[in-house]
């Protein structure tokens, strides 16, 4: 799972010099919220999104009607970008839990994906959350189990091998500590084409294992 | 699998664009009213016949219409900005990083007196503004990346020094050298012979699934569109008449249109009679003849009322995402359609020719062409020659009153087998008789009773019709020569040739100029026929038409055929249309038949290995057909210096069945194996292990049926 495979290619970018009411017109247009700013030969000059934009409310105030149209036409993306040096971005052999934890600590929305200084791609917060759902099968319908798993080497291994005994595949999977219960984790497996109680019994009768929850979804 | 649910706008939306050229007759309108869209990784195919608009609306994307053209309504969206009025300044910018465009004449796109190491360094070298040499190494790779082979001494050749498909991939290693958003295509295979196009396409399949790009893919072909594309608009006369998913399209069209088009392609079915052709009547309008307020179509469709003639219908959609023009769309079924008297023509054989002696008989005909050679010896005469095999040892024969098919890929001597026959060259050896005459004497020399009977149409009828002689005097001159009919009779009878080929008398008059293509060419065909010949020979006759115009042009030479009881032999580059042509076929290669016999034998195993790699290649006008995937390596060698032992060993894709993995094929000549007493193979695999092979082509449709 690497960022070069589930970021979005050829995004959609403005000039520095187009004007920010054009460049909200593209926003509307292809409801995208993050634009990259490139200059020639598509290198990263900075980065503009809705909240750049906004005129902020405090000077909102102290104009009138006419002010705001005049300020808002000669306002180009270049005055509200966040310059290309202050931009945080990613190179597409990262990981996709790498632009995970960058997008988490510098708390932002997208990383612009740079090959050479060259914008190649961009992945934001919806595409990870997308791999969210798809790594526990949220997009499939099956049988969805969560189990509370001692912290043991091995332990996880017993319900996959469970399962696949009867010959059953699973689909996805993912586990996780279980919050606040430390030595324990949480592993969440979902099995297509199986009857739900078939399933449960195979789980149940693993020693140690206490099963959270049962769902057809 | 599952794909992405991230809702993403479309990275090209059309919506209603009109584009007209200025002209001394006022402005005309090209096209109108053309909307669609195109997604990443999604291949939008325009297809339609010449003079339909299709280049307009790509032109038109990225404002490259010339002077007189322009945009006169709509939007065209790319990126979600607005193209329509923008400078060229800032579209050249746009161009350059994100739209790229490849045409259908590689060589018109490359410059012939620059290296295509240095063309392509420079793309990266100005847009980007990287070095020279990290940019030579980036080319080297991107040349990798669309197999060309041998690509680190590539980048020193000039373009002329690689064949025409190396060319084209290098336009498209160009055309990605800058990962664009949106790939605009031409008719970027047009130009291909079949082997060599399907590699390219195969190759437009990969890089649009690796590199996420969204293409606009232009052709007239609808066994390539079949192929490449995943939504297709089908144009006519300026306007998009459907628009929808390619198996949308092919299963079930909606436009009265599109479904004359499915018609009118000869498939490559197992049987003759499954690909019957029913051409489309009449021809597309000129812009400027366009009907207003009314249908376009209405003049040629079958199911026309009044209503058509006069309200415009506008594109509406039918089914989920499928859209047709057309008010009746839903009361049609095309499953019903009968073709109209007089529309097909009689197909019945001719009455069982009496004799099976072969009308001519050519046996083992050399024609070979001297090559000037560099070393000095040879300007005193003493150097060793040199010769390029154009045609080398070729025997066939043609029963009367049939049709021999001759196919194979550029530069393989179909047409210098043809020339030679009619006398325009001379053959170096070998003994060929017609009628049981001698005919290897050049045509200056040939009794003028000979030349009467043996007759040529040729594939350009611009290139071999006088310009300023009338149509009248062009067919009339073969009658006057020829003295087939008494001088007063002259002009009746040309103009009962006229109407043999579906032109009316009023033709006599006209200037080649003021015909069309497919008329033209019909005139070439009314020449051929005047002197009332026993063998008439077409190379390519209808390579240069559109598809509803060569489905006209076929069927007629089918029922001149049958009515005169005449030989044919029928060189074309299209297997389906030879399929659909002949009787007998054979299969050319480097101046080899290495392929003789029926047509059914031919289209069915065991086949030669380079039959079968041509069929696994034809692009087939349905998208459900399964076709083998065989693709042939490299190009045809050179004929000055054709491959030892079988000449086509060195691309073989069978050679691994014989022991020691075909060694025999390069040392020894192989022989004809006879499967029946009339198909024969030139190959050392022995018909066993050829009759194991499966057929190239399924179709899951029931044969012949739309």
């Amino acid at each position: 799972m690497f960022v070069k495979d589930y970021m979005t290619r050829h995004p959609v970018m403005v000039e520095p010099t187009m004007s920010v009411v054009e460049a909200q017109g593209i926003m509307a247009e292809t409801k995208v919220r993050h634009l990259p700013v490139t200059g020639s030969g598509k290198r990263l000059a900075g980065l503009v999104t809705r909240e750049r934009m906004r005129i902020p409310p405090t000077e909102l105030a102290s104009l009138n009607v006419w002010e705001i149209t005049r300020l808002l036409s000669n306002l180009a993306v270049k005055d509200v970008m966040v310059k290309a040096e202050d931009v945080i971005t990613i190179e597409p052999g990262a990981t996709l839990e790498d632009a995970a934890q960058v997008m988490v600590e510098n708390k932002i929305g997208c990383l612009p994906v740079l090959e050479e200084g060259v914008v190649v791609g961009i992945i934001t917060e919806i595409d990870l959350m997308v791999q969210l759902g798809d790594l526990l099968g949220g997009r499939v319908t099956g049988v969805r189990v969560t189990v509370r798993v001692p912290d043991r080497i091995g332990e996880f291994a017993k319900i996959t091998s469970a399962i696949a005994s009867q010959g059953w595949g699973i689909y996805a999977s993912g586990s996780v500590p279980t919050p606040k219960r430390p030595g324990y984790w949480d592993c969440v497996v979902k099995v297509q084409d199986v009857p739900k109680d078939e399933l449960v019994a195979v789980l149940e009768k693993i020693e140690g294992h206490e099963l959270i929850d049962v769902r057809e979804c | 699998m599952i794909t992405n649910p991230v809702n993403h706008a479309p990275v090209l939306k059309v919506e209603s664009a009109a584009i007209s050229y200025e002209t001394r007759y006022g402005d005309v309108e090209a096209v109108r009213d053309v909307s669609f869209e195109v997604q990443r990784a999604e291949t939008f195919g325009v297809v339609g016949e010449s003079g339909c608009g299709k280049s307009t609306v790509a032109f038109g994307i990225v404002d490259f219409l010339g002077p007189n053209g322009k945009i006169v309504g709509g939007s065209v969206k790319f990126q979600g900005q607005e193209l329509v009025g923008r400078t060229q300044a800032e579209l050249r910018r746009l161009r350059g990083d994100q739209i790229s465009m490849v045409y259908q004449d590689p060589m018109q796109a490359l410059n012939p007196s620059v290296t295509i190491g240095d063309q392509l360094a420079e793309v990266l070298t100005v847009h980007r503004g990287i070095s020279k040499s990290e940019a030579w190494d980036k080319s080297i790779r991107m040349l990798e990346r669309v197999y060309m082979p041998d690509a680190t001494n590539v980048m020193n050749r000039y373009p002329h020094q690689i064949s025409g498909g190396q060319q084209q991939r290098v336009v498209i290693a160009m055309a990605l050298l800058n990962n664009p958003a949106l790939l605009i295509m031409d008719e970027p295979t047009t130009a291909l012979d079949v082997t060599v196009e399907a590699v390219v396409l195969d190759l437009i399949e990969d890089l649009k699934r690796d590199f996420d790009t969204a293409i606009v893919y232009i052709t007239h072909d609808l066994g390539v569109v079949a192929r490449v594309c995943n939504y297709v608009g089908v144009m006519y006369a300026g306007e998009m008449v459907e628009r929808g998913s390619v198996e949308a399209i092919y299963e079930n069209p909606l436009h009265p249109y599109t479904q004359g088009l499915m018609r009118c392609v000869p498939k490559l079915g197992t049987t003759k009679e499954g690909s019957i052709l029913y051409p489309i009547r009449g021809r597309v309008p000129a812009p400027k003849d366009r009907p207003k307020g009314a249908c376009i179509f209405a003049p040629r469709c079958d199911y026309a009322t009044d209503r058509c003639y006069n309200e415009h219908p506008l594109l509406r959609e039918i089914e989920l995402a499928h859209s047709a023009r057309c008010f009746y769309s839903e009361q049609i079924d095309a499953g019903a359609w009968r073709p109209p008297e007089g529309l097909v023509p009689d197909l019945a054989p001719a009455t069982e020719e009496a004799s099976r002696e072969p009308i001519i008989r050519v046996e083992g005909l050399k024609t070979y062409y001297e090559q000037e050679s560099k070393s000095l010896l040879s300007l005193v005469g003493a150097g060793e020659k040199l010769y390029v095999k154009a045609v080398d040892d070729v025997s066939l024969e043609v029963p009367p009153g049939k049709t021999l098919g001759i196919v194979g890929e550029s530069g393989c001597g179909k047409s210098t087998l043809a020339k030679t026959i009619i006398g325009l060259e001379s053959p170096t050896a070998g003994d060929a008789k017609f009628l049981g005459f001698d005919v290897t004497s050049p045509v200056s020399e040939r009794d003028e009773k000979l030349i009467q009977e043996l007759q040529m149409v040729f594939q350009n009828p611009d290139s071999t019709m006088n310009p300023s002689y009338t149509v009248g005097q062009q067919i009339g001159r073969p009658l006057r020569r020829f003295g087939t009919v008494p001088s007063d009779k002259a002009r009746e009878e040309v103009v009962r040739l006229l109407n043999a080929v579906r032109l009316d008398g009023s033709y006599y008059d006209r200037l080649p100029r003021q015909l069309s293509g497919g008329e033209k060419q019909r005139v070439g065909i009314a020449r051929a026929f005047a002197s009332q010949p026993d063998l008439v020979l077409c190379d390519e006759p209808v390579s240069a038409l559109d598809v509803s115009v060569q489905a006209a042009v076929l069927n007629l030479l089918l029922e001149l055929q049958r009515q005169h009881g005449l030989t044919m032999m029928f060189i074309a580059h299209d297997l389906s249309v030879v399929r659909f042509f002949s009787d007998y076929v054979a299969v050319m290669y480097l101046g080899h038949i290495v392929e003789f016999g029926p047509a059914e034998a031919i289209y069915a195993p065991p086949y030669h290995p380079y039959t079968e790699a041509l069929l696994s290649a034809v692009p087939i006008p349905d998208p459900r057909a399964e076709q083998k995937h065989i693709r042939l390596s490299g190009t045809v060698p050179s004929a000055l210096n054709p491959p030892s032992g079988c000449v086509f060993h060195t691309r073989c894709p069978r050679r691994d069945v014989l022991p020691d993995g075909g060694e025999i094929c390069q040392v020894e000549v192989p022989s004809w194996r006879y499967n029946t007493e009339e198909h024969r193979i030139f190959c050392h695999i022995p018909l066993e292990e050829l009759r194991k092979m499966e057929a190239v082509v399924t179709t899951t449709a029931g044969e012949g049926g739309d």
